[in-house]
């Protein structure tokens, strides 16, 4: 008797609760008697909405399959359902519409690519913790920057003064807003080409797509604070 | 199974509505009126009177009778203080908890009153369908609107309502986005719709996109403290204020009238130029009061108060990223949208006309009739997709709310938050529930506090307790909890902050069961007496007239007269009394004393009509 080979992974497929026959786990109803089928553990929003895992998207096809899922999972419709399906369609339901608003806006459509990808944005990352390194010279700039505007307020400098002196020192940090999203795009299509290449080109993508991110995120906050000194004066 | 019927609880007036065949059809009552008003009274006897009934007596024994209860829902005795003063009935409760309302020496809280509305809708739903010779005209089901800008705490509260008043609520759907189905009913059209929803009590704006039958909120907004009853509250304290007193120690009847006078003049200034704020002379206010207002004067007043409505609408067009001029059709809704000065600030904001063409006290209760159609039809082709008005958020350490689940997200919607323990072997996890936009939970609204039991003891900071938070299609939340790596549930006690939990309900119901027959006893006196009346004044009336004698040929004696007058003295006394059987007699007793007199009336009207004829023909 030849030696069997190690099942390493036992993949269990779900079982619909209705005729017990087995599902893929990204079908939405069972094939066989078509029920609606309870969420698992799910973590992609591309293809819980059918889509491929790709960060160009045409907002019309989002939303047309948007509308026609929610069609299918509405609570609407599950009134006289039994309390399983009722469940289903309340999970499937709650679980498209974090999907579509992740997926609707590409900044937090890039977060939730890496987090499938598993290079997840950590908690406190999207602060104010810690200067990327890439925006040191900038950051340091507006710093000293806005020290003296504040300087400039105490010793009772005029409005107009200190508006210009805040337009000033935002305009740097516009044009690397501008840069950034410039460098997502210019990212986010090549992870779009790279469905075939080797895993450590897709790897080196993401990793950039992950800093650009962070840094992207970092110079928000950066214009917050200047919005935030502006409505001092 | 009995029917199913959409129904717009008010501040100021409720509906009824349901679905036919030829499309949605408001229930109207005996006199054509589709309005009821959402006001209770409850006399010294314990009868409850509702709508117009009700509405009669604020003038004559306002402090037993409850108006704007919706005002009250899911709120705090601590929230309500500032406007309880004009208030005729007595509103308190513990404070930090659900308000209560004093009539007489009972107690009432807001879903028990509001309870009492429903109940009225509901019968007359059930007249209705009776009268259309339906066999099974129970009406057991609805669908009830709220303010979209409702906090979990409002919308639970009405729920408790519709449950109390025996019905099943289907759903809760919000007010705006009811009146677009109703608009969407006819045109099936595509684009962005701002919905403006001035009511009695509140004030909402939604903006939605309608493409292919899926109506799709994007953002909303509001104030659930802003509305005509603000205006009506504006126009008394003018009047109170020009009172020699200031309008201190008058008698709340008084000030109730006073109140009516305010809503005729502001009513009269939709169409006029001008209008006179006439109150009759009354306790403490012996010569009556007049006042001439012209519109310019009213807008002035109000002004700041229309003004408020603006700062919603931004920010709902903020949050759903779009410029005024980029919205398609602006939709008016509620009473308040009358008010000239309303519609020409929202022109002006949108540059664009607001669309009226559905009258604006009934498109709401339209709306709920359409989505309890589709909930029991199951038809798909349109669907709603509703949007949570406010962030659920818990208060983490330092007071500061951490956000699981965010404004405007569409609904239903989950989130879910890790928990651990700070201590070895800490068995229990207590949570504050919170929905608002601040910072600071303190500033954020209490939904609830609950406490994650049964925790296996463990080393601090091991256990890994997932807490999901479920906001339902009703905008309402539930919360579950489990602990990761025993697998184990955790029991969750909520403790409602200002709502009635389920057992409070459970107990009203099985009160309102036991008072049901007295509730039906009341019922039948209320018509005995209406019956009564009825008679009394159709008797009054004959024998006043001025051909009385020459109606009834001087064959009615003196004495027959006499005996009549004697049989009404008797029934008005009856229909001033609480028995029912007494008014009955009475009621036959004065019947009998009139039947030769109506015989001989009769006649007469008969003869004089074939004489008449006579006179022609020859």
């Amino acid at each position: 008797m030849s030696a069997q080979p190690l099942t390493v992974r036992s993949v269990t497929p779900p079982e619909c609760r209705g005729c017990n026959s087995s599902v893929p786990v990204d079908e939405h109803f069972c094939p066989n008697c078509s029920r609606i089928q309870s969420l698992g553990r799910h973590g992609d929003y591309f293809a819980f909405l059918g889509l491929p895992r790709k960060l160009v998207i045409e907002t019309q096809e989002l939303d047309r399959r948007f509308r026609d899922l929610s069609r299918k999972f509405h609570p609407d419709f599950y009134y006289n359902a039994s309390p399983a399906e009722r469940l289903a369609s309340l999970e499937r339901s709650s679980y498209l519409n974090d999907a579509y608003r992740a997926l609707k806006q590409p900044v937090s459509r890039i977060e939730h690519l890496l987090t499938i990808e598993g290079l997840p944005l950590g908690k406190d990352e999207g602060g104010a913790a810690k200067v990327p390194p890439g925006l040191l010279e900038e950051v340091f700039a507006l710093n000293e920057e806005l020290d003296e505007i504040r300087d400039l307020r105490e010793s009772g400098a005029d409005a107009a003064t200190l508006a210009a002196r805040l337009a000033t020192a935002r305009t740097p940090i516009e044009a690397k807003r501008d840069e950034h999203e410039r460098a997502l795009a210019a990212a986010s299509e090549q992870w779009d080409r790279q469905g075939d290449a080797a895993a450590d080109a897709r790897r080196a993508t993401l990793e950039s797509l992950r800093r650009l991110l962070l840094e992207r995120n970092y110079i928000t906050n950066l214009l917050a604070t200047i919005e935030r000194e502006a409505a001092h004066g | 199974m009995g029917k199913v019927v959409g129904i717009d609880l008010g501040t100021t007036n409720s509906l009824v509505a349901y679905a036919t065949e030829r499309g949605p059809v408001v229930i109207r009552d005996a006199s054509g009126d589709a309005l009821l008003p959402s006001i209770v009274s409850v006399d010294a006897a314990g009868t409850v009177f509702v709508g117009r009934e009700a509405q009669r007596r604020l003038l004559t024994d306002s402090v037993r009778t409850v108006y704007s209860v919706k005002r009250f829902m899911g709120r705090g005795v601590d929230d309500v203080q500032g406007e309880a003063h004009l208030l005729p009935f007595r509103v308190g409760g513990e404070a930090g908890g659900v308000v209560r309302i004093g009539v007489g020496d009972k107690e009432f809280t807001p879903p028990e009153i509001s309870a009492f509305v429903l109940r009225e809708l509901k019968r007359r739903a059930e007249e209705h369908f009776r009268e259309q010779g339906e066999f099974d005209f129970e009406v057991d089901r609805a669908v009830i609107t709220v303010p979209a800008y409702f906090n979990d705490a409002q919308r639970s509260a009405t729920r408790d309502a519709g449950r109390l008043a025996g019905l099943e609520v289907l759903r809760i759907i919000n007010e705006p986005t009811a009146a677009s189905l109703a608009y969407g009913l006819d045109q099936k059209n595509r684009g962005t719709i701002a919905v403006y929803d001035l009511g009695g009590g509140t004030f909402d704006i939604s903006i939605l996109k309608v493409e292919d039958g899926v109506f799709q909120v994007l953002s909303t907004n509001g104030d659930t403290h802003l509305g005509g009853d603000d205006i009506d509250r504006m126009l008394t304290e003018l009047v109170l204020a020009e009172i020699g007193t200031g309008g201190h120690g008058l008698p709340a009847d008084t000030v109730q009238a006073i109140r009516k006078a305010a809503i005729q003049a502001k009513i009269d200034l939709s169409s006029a130029d001008e209008a006179v704020l006439a109150v009759d002379r009354a306790a403490g206010l012996p010569d009556g009061f007049t006042r001439d207002i012209t519109r310019q004067e009213f807008e002035a007043l109000i002004r700041p108060l229309v003004d408020r409505t603006l700062v919603p609408v931004r920010q709902a067009l903020d949050d759903a990223g779009l410029d005024p001029g980029e919205v398609d059709e602006v939709v008016l809704v509620g009473g308040s949208t009358r008010v000239p000065l309303v519609r020409r600030l929202v022109q002006e904001l949108f540059g664009r006309v607001p669309h009226s063409d559905l009258n604006p006290d009934e498109v709401v209760a339209v709306g709920a009739a359409v989505q309890a159609d589709i909930l029991v039809s199951g038809r798909r082709e349109m669907l709603l997709l509703d949007v949570t008005p406010l962030s659920l958020g818990i208060e983490t350490m330092g007071g500061v709310t951490s956000k699981i689940i965010l404004r405007n997200s569409t609904i239903p919607a989950s989130g879910r938050e890790m928990f651990t323990t700070g201590v070895d072997g800490q068995t229990a996890v207590d949570v504050h529930v919170l929905q608002g936009e601040r910072e600071l939970a303190a500033d954020c609204r209490s939904l609830a506090r609950f406490r994650l039991r049964g925790i296996p003891p463990m080393p601090a900071g091991l256990p890994r307790i997932e807490v999901r938070f479920q906001i339902d299609a009703n905008g309402i939340l539930s919360v579950s909890a489990k602990e990761l790596r025993t697998d184990i549930a955790q029991a969750i006690d909520v403790k409602p902050s200002y709502g009635l939990t389920d057992a409070e309900v459970e107990r009203m119901l099985i009160e309102s069961f036991e008072h049901a027959e007295a509730d039906f006893e009341a019922r039948l006196l209320i018509d005995a007496r209406n019956e009564a009346e009825s008679i009394v004044f159709a008797t009054e009336k004959s024998l006043r007239r001025p051909d009385f004698a020459q109606l009834t040929g001087h064959e009615v004696t003196p004495s027959e007269v006499a005996s009549i007058e004697k049989a009404v003295a008797a029934l008005k006394a009856a229909i001033a009394g609480t028995d029912r059987e007494v008014i009955h007699a009475a009621t036959h007793a004065l019947n009998d004393a009139t039947r030769h007199l109506a015989e001989v009336m009769m006649n007469n009207s008969v003869r004089e009509a074939l004489a008449g004829k006579s006179v022609e023909d020859v």
